[in-house]
């Protein structure tokens, strides 16, 4: 035992062991950190919690650092609340004459970004007893121009208007500024567009086209027809950068998956890991060791294993049971211990046990299990630890693959799951690339980590490479 | 005064491990006339398996350093390139019969085919003329000439001995460097071995350089004596002389070890263990271990030479 | 007397034998679902025989009951003809018997591109598919490693040594994760490659077009695989060499001074071929199984990607039968490399096994 300390020691000697180790420690750290930060149920609630939960945030943002890189700024996301106090927000509620009350909400910010904003969403919460208000909702842009998005009657409670969706005001808006500047906009220009564009000649032209930089308002004039009238609004400019991480198709925080894709993929690959090797570890030793009946049949069942095809009965299973991740870990687990390696340690072991100090302990009257768990299970540990440590990462990618796959677990928030919603809503197309890279920039440096540190533990473990 | 057949002076050959480098050839000479036998003794790990390689240019993949003079029929090995070596040297002059024999052999290739390699590409002679010279050599060393067509796996421990010494004889060397002949041999098979080298010698006219940790067996054959410690010899000297009156501390200890038939000696051992050849001591080596250490024992000791070429590498001989 | 050597190698066939049966069996009931996908047939059937009679104008003037009987008896009727009237556990044996005789059946969803049924066209249609991707990969990559390898060994400790050494872990990451990069990168950023397929769509009429156009779409699956394994696989034969390098007979035969290329052939090679071509062929029989994800990812039309559908279909009769053929193949495989190992390895030879 204290030869594998030593060798532990002079595992720090290498250095990329010594990287893949810190690596593998900060992943810990941050599986920890994860778990009792965001903690399971909450984290899993909030990825199922569908778009009310997410609505603030937009529709598959880039991580914000983007912008230290970029010339071109993009927009973050400003929300204004009539609820929560800010600079730029005022509402007022003004009775006129007796049951007319005055509404008057006004937002207003500055955009300062060089890119438009995705989408232009305006929420109402209000209260009233009869008659809906009438609202009319103002645009003002910089130069002073103010106009008229639309007037609704707006229902009891939460309501809702998609400015950004509102498809004849973007046509009337594209009409009222080609008259303007004496062309026609040929290109589907969006309403956040024309809504923030510069109002001269370069809006002709999708590559040109630029945004008015300045103070930009949005203030509702409202009536209502009782005195006791409540109106609340939140207006939404829904920027194109998010987060550290950015966000996906449901508007969710990506941060959130990546940082729990963490702790179940390392769970997943580390006992999957060390449950398959000591497993068949242990049917190796049983077989090597009764030898006779036993070994037969154990290497007859270890071939019939050997030929059925892993993944497409992995598969098959998955697909009709859609597990939950921790039982798809345990059909891995029975579908692997029979495993080819089962042969390897066997010949190890039959080696081991011709050695002369198992004799003389057999000579005096340790019983088998002893001889099993103290001599020949410590003498296998250095050529395992090795193995072991590999193949975390082909448990990582094995998770990730059925994930990829749409087979895996369909509420864990994994790495695996991202590639797929990425896939599934055409992210290599529509250029959303660090949707693709996070989940596999984590895959990959998960996998190198346990690969650098388990070859150099290889390197020292098996004497025979000692010297190389 | 005979012509030396081969002399090795001041030859240095370290190589580079992870922990460090290694001087398993640390200044090392010595000479042998044509048909005598130097017999190298030594402990495991003081660098006699590694002179051995050196003198016929058999270097580990990391060797560091590598200097000297081989003198051999006067002409300096350490000055010919790698391919004159291997063409005039290897195998043709000098050969060499590495330690453990058992795993010596091609274990996929037949006996007879092995044997014939350097002749069919040396030698250039075809290959039934060189079957035929390789199984006549198989019948010289007593094995039966159809295992030529056997496999190696099909020979016992001393067979396969036997067929590398035929094997190194086919070529009709003049010098045989053997390490350790018959260190994993029966005690009855080395005595047949032992013989058959005798023989051989005779016969040939062969020199040899006999590397063993195996004092009495060394008497057999040797005519020289060098005694190796920690990467260096500490005494060089003829046989009768040294077997009579061994003069370095160590060579007396290794006498002193060995038990003798008909005298009823109190066997000695050697306390501690020798030096590591990663950072050897910088005085004399051996002080340590040496029960006549003095103040002068903490430089390296000087060759004191006996006579002719002989000498003892110890303090004790030198006169003031 | 019956030599030693057959009677082992009777046993051997028949284990062999056994393993496929058994693991062909498992594969039949995992694909069934133990019967499940039998239950789902056999409510489609009837579900499908209600809805004609029903709709049949012919049937009009029976009442509700004559139409339930004649329902019902249809439906018996048809159970018998596909001989689903007997229990799932004795029709699993008899799956098992056409499956070991190569007798596939046909599909339960999928039709192969000529529109046939059969499982065994369907199959065979693909397979070339898979067999000219991999095979290319594999032999790519044998080479490379074996050369690469016995380079390196001869050159320890040399820059490129330790490079390769320092690149082992690159191969921690799978062919088809590699893949998804070089999607990316070329199909996606640049424009260069296609992103999947195995030939252009509409394929190009001439032969040498054809052939230049699938090449086009090879390029992809082939470097993502050469740049996950090449790794690995160098590192390994490098290693593997250096250990065999360091044998004693190795040490003589250059102290024979024989030619270093006499040495690599002779004395490194040779006593390592029956583990290398072992590897070799097992290798390449379990891509034949077109690593699944592979294909589904660059939707190349193999086996591979048959197996997902498959799977995801449970369309098991073409699951079964691509198992059996699998099966097959590698006792085969194993079969026959026990008696190259023989040849090669005279100790074995000798009736010592």
């Amino acid at each position: 035992m204290s030869s594998i300390k030593q060798s532990f020691r002079t595992l720090l000697i290498y250095r990329s062991a010594l990287i893949g180790l810190v690596i593998i420690l900060i992943l810990v750290g941050i599986s920890v950190y994860t778990i009792f930060a965001i903690p399971y149920d909450e984290a899993t609630k909030l990825w199922r919690a569908g778009e009310r939960y997410w609505l603030d945030n937009p529709r598959n943002a880039m991580p914000s650092w983007i912008n230290l890189f970029s010339t071109k700024k993009m927009p973050e996301t400003i929300v204004l609340d009539s609820r929560k106090p800010q600079p730029g927000v005022s509402k007022a509620l003004i009775p006129v004459f007796d049951r007319i009350t005055r509404i008057k909400v006004e937002f207003s910010f500055n955009y300062e970004y060089d890119d438009f904003p995705s989408e232009l969403n305006l929420f109402f919460n209000s209260s009233f007893s009869s008659s809906s208000p009438q609202l009319t909702i103002h645009w003002v842009k910089p130069n002073g121009e103010d106009i008229v998005l639309k007037s609704l009657l707006v229902a009891k409670g939460e309501d809702r208007y998609y400015i950004s969706n509102d498809e004849k005001l973007a046509k009337e808006l594209r009409n009222a500024i080609s008259k303007k500047i004496n062309g026609t906009i040929e290109y589907d220009i969006p309403l956040t567009t024309l809504l923030f564009a510069l109002e001269d000649s370069s809006i002709l032209n999708p590559n040109t086209v630029k945004v008015m930089k300045g103070n930009y308002k949005l203030w509702i004039d409202g009536i209502a027809f009782e005195a006791s009238v409540n109106l609340d609004a939140k207006l939404v400019v829904y920027g194109k950068v998010h987060g550290w991480a950015g966000t996906d198709h449901l508007r969710r925080d990506l941060g959130i998956a990546l940082l729990w894709g963490t702790p179940i993929a390392l769970s997943f690959g580390v006992v999957a890991s060390i449950s398959i090797a000591m497993i068949q570890m242990f049917i190796g030793a049983v077989s090597a060791w009764f030898g006779g009946k036993i070994d037969n049949l154990m290497q007859r069942v270890t071939e019939v294993f050997m030929v059925l095809p892993f993944l497409p009965i992995l598969i098959m299973i998955s697909t009709f049971y859609k597990f939950n991740i921790w039982v798809l870990l345990m059909v891995v687990i029975a579908l692997s211990v029979f495993g080819g390696s089962v042969k390897n340690y066997r010949a190890i072991f039959l080696q081991i046990k011709e050695f002369p100090y198992l004799e003389a302990a057999r000579a005096y009257g340790s019983s088998n299990l002893r001889i099993l768990t103290h001599y020949l299970i410590p003498k296998i540990l250095p050529t395992i630890i090795p193995s072991i440590v590999l193949s975390v990462a082909d448990f990582v990618f094995l998770e990730a693959a059925l994930a990829i796959l749409g087979l895996g677990d369909p509420l864990a928030p994994t790495w695996g799951k991202i590639i797929n919603d990425a896939y599934s809503n055409g992210a290599l197309y529509k250029g959303l690339y660090y949707w693709v890279l996070e989940p596999s920039l984590m895959l990959a440096v998960t996998s190198l980590s346990f690969a650098m540190l388990g070859f150099t533990l290889d390197k020292i473990f098996n004497p025979k490479l000692r010297e190389i | 005064m005979d012509k030396a057949h081969l002399t090795v002076k001041n030859l240095v050959m370290y190589y580079k491990t992870l922990k460090g480098e290694v001087k398993a050839v640390d200044d090392v000479s010595f000479s042998l006339l044509r048909g005598e036998t130097v017999a190298v003794i030594g402990e495991s790990g003081c660098g006699k398996s590694s002179l051995a390689k050196s003198i016929i240019r058999l270097l580990p993949r990391n060797v560091s350093t590598y200097r000297g003079v081989i003198l051999f029929n006067d002409l300096n090995l350490m000055e010919l390139d790698e391919e004159s070596f291997t063409r005039d040297i290897r195998w043709v002059k000098i050969t060499y019969i590495p330690q453990a024999a058992l795993n010596s052999l091609n274990p996929v290739i037949k006996i007879g085919d092995q044997m014939v390699e350097p002749l069919i590409l040396r030698k250039k002679l075809d290959k039934r003329e060189a079957l035929e010279k390789a199984a006549k050599t198989l019948k010289t060393v007593g094995i039966s000439e159809n295992f030529i067509h056997r496999y190696p796996f099909e020979l016992s421990g001393g067979m396969r001995q036997r067929v590398i010494i035929a094997m190194s004889l086919l070529t009709e060397p003049e010098l045989m460097i053997l390490d350790e002949p018959t260190s994993s041999l029966d005690v009855l098979t080395q005595a047949n071995i032992m013989n058959l080298l005798k023989s051989i010698r005779r016969s040939l006219k062969l020199s040899m350089i006999l590397i063993t940790h195996d004092v009495s067996l060394s008497s057999e054959l040797a005519d020289k004596v060098a005694v190796m410690y920690a990467g260096q010899i500490v005494e060089f000297n003829d046989a009768n002389a040294f077997y009579h009156d061994p003069k370095h501390p160590y060579s007396q200890k290794l006498m002193e070890s060995v038990p003798t038939l008909r005298k009823n000696k109190k066997l000695d051992f050697i306390p501690g263990a020798p030096p590591s050849l990663l950072n050897p001591p910088k005085g004399c080596r051996f002080a340590e271990r040496c029960p006549y250490a003095f103040e002068k024992c903490d430089r390296d000791p000087p060759l004191v030479y006996l006579n002719g070429n002989f000498y003892v590498k110890c303090w004790l001989y030198v006169r003031e | 007397m019956i030599p030693k050597f057959a009677i082992y190698v009777v046993k051997r066939g028949v284990t062999l034998l056994l393993t496929v049966v058994i693991a062909t069996y498992m594969t039949i009931i995992v694909a069934n679902m133990g019967g499940y996908v039998d239950e789902i047939i056999k409510s489609d059937l009837y579900l499908s025989i209600s809805h004609n009679i029903r709709q049949n104008p012919v049937y009009k003037a029976l009442n509700e009951t004559q139409i339930r009987w004649l329902i019902n008896a249809t439906y018996t009727n048809e159970l018998k003809k596909i001989g689903f009237d007997k229990p799932f556990i004795y029709r699993s044996v008899l799956y098992l018997r056409d499956a070991l005789t190569l007798s596939l059946g046909r599909a339960l969803f999928i039709s192969s591109d000529s529109g046939s049924k059969s499982v065994r066209m369907i199959i065979l249609e693909r397979l070339p598919n898979t067999v000219l991707l991999f095979t290319t990969t594999q032999l790519l990559l044998f080479s490379i490693g074996l050369f690469a390898g016995l380079f390196l060994a001869r050159r320890y400790g040399s820059l490129l040594d330790r490079l390769s050494v320092l690149f082992a872990p690159l191969s921690s990451m799978p062919g088809w994760f590699y893949g998804i990069f070089l999607i990316l990168l070329f199909a996606s950023f640049l424009r260069l490659l296609p992103y999947g397929g195995m030939v252009d769509v509409p394929p190009p009429v001439d032969r040498l077009n054809y052939a230049l156009s699938v090449l086009k779409h090879m390029i992809l699956p082939v470097m993502s695989w050469l740049v996950a394994y090449v790794p690995i696989n160098v590192y390994v034969r490098r290693t593997f060499f250096l250990m065999f390098s360091s044998e004693d007979y190795v040490e003589l035969a250059k102290a024979k001074g024989l030619p270093e290329s006499l040495i690599q052939r002779r004395y490194i090679l040779r006593p390592t071929l029956p583990p290398i071509i072992t590897d070799f062929s097992l290798t390449l029989i379990g891509s034949w199984m077109g690593a699944i994800i592979t294909e589904t990812i660059f939707n190349w039309p193999g086996i591979g990607s048959l197996f997902y559908i498959a799977s995801v279909m449970f369309d098991s009769p073409v699951l079964v039968g691509l198992v059996v053929i699998y099966a097959y193949l590698l006792a085969l495989t194993v079969f026959v490399l026990e008696f190259i190992y023989a040849i090669l390895d005279p100790r074995i030879k000798a009736g010592g096994i």
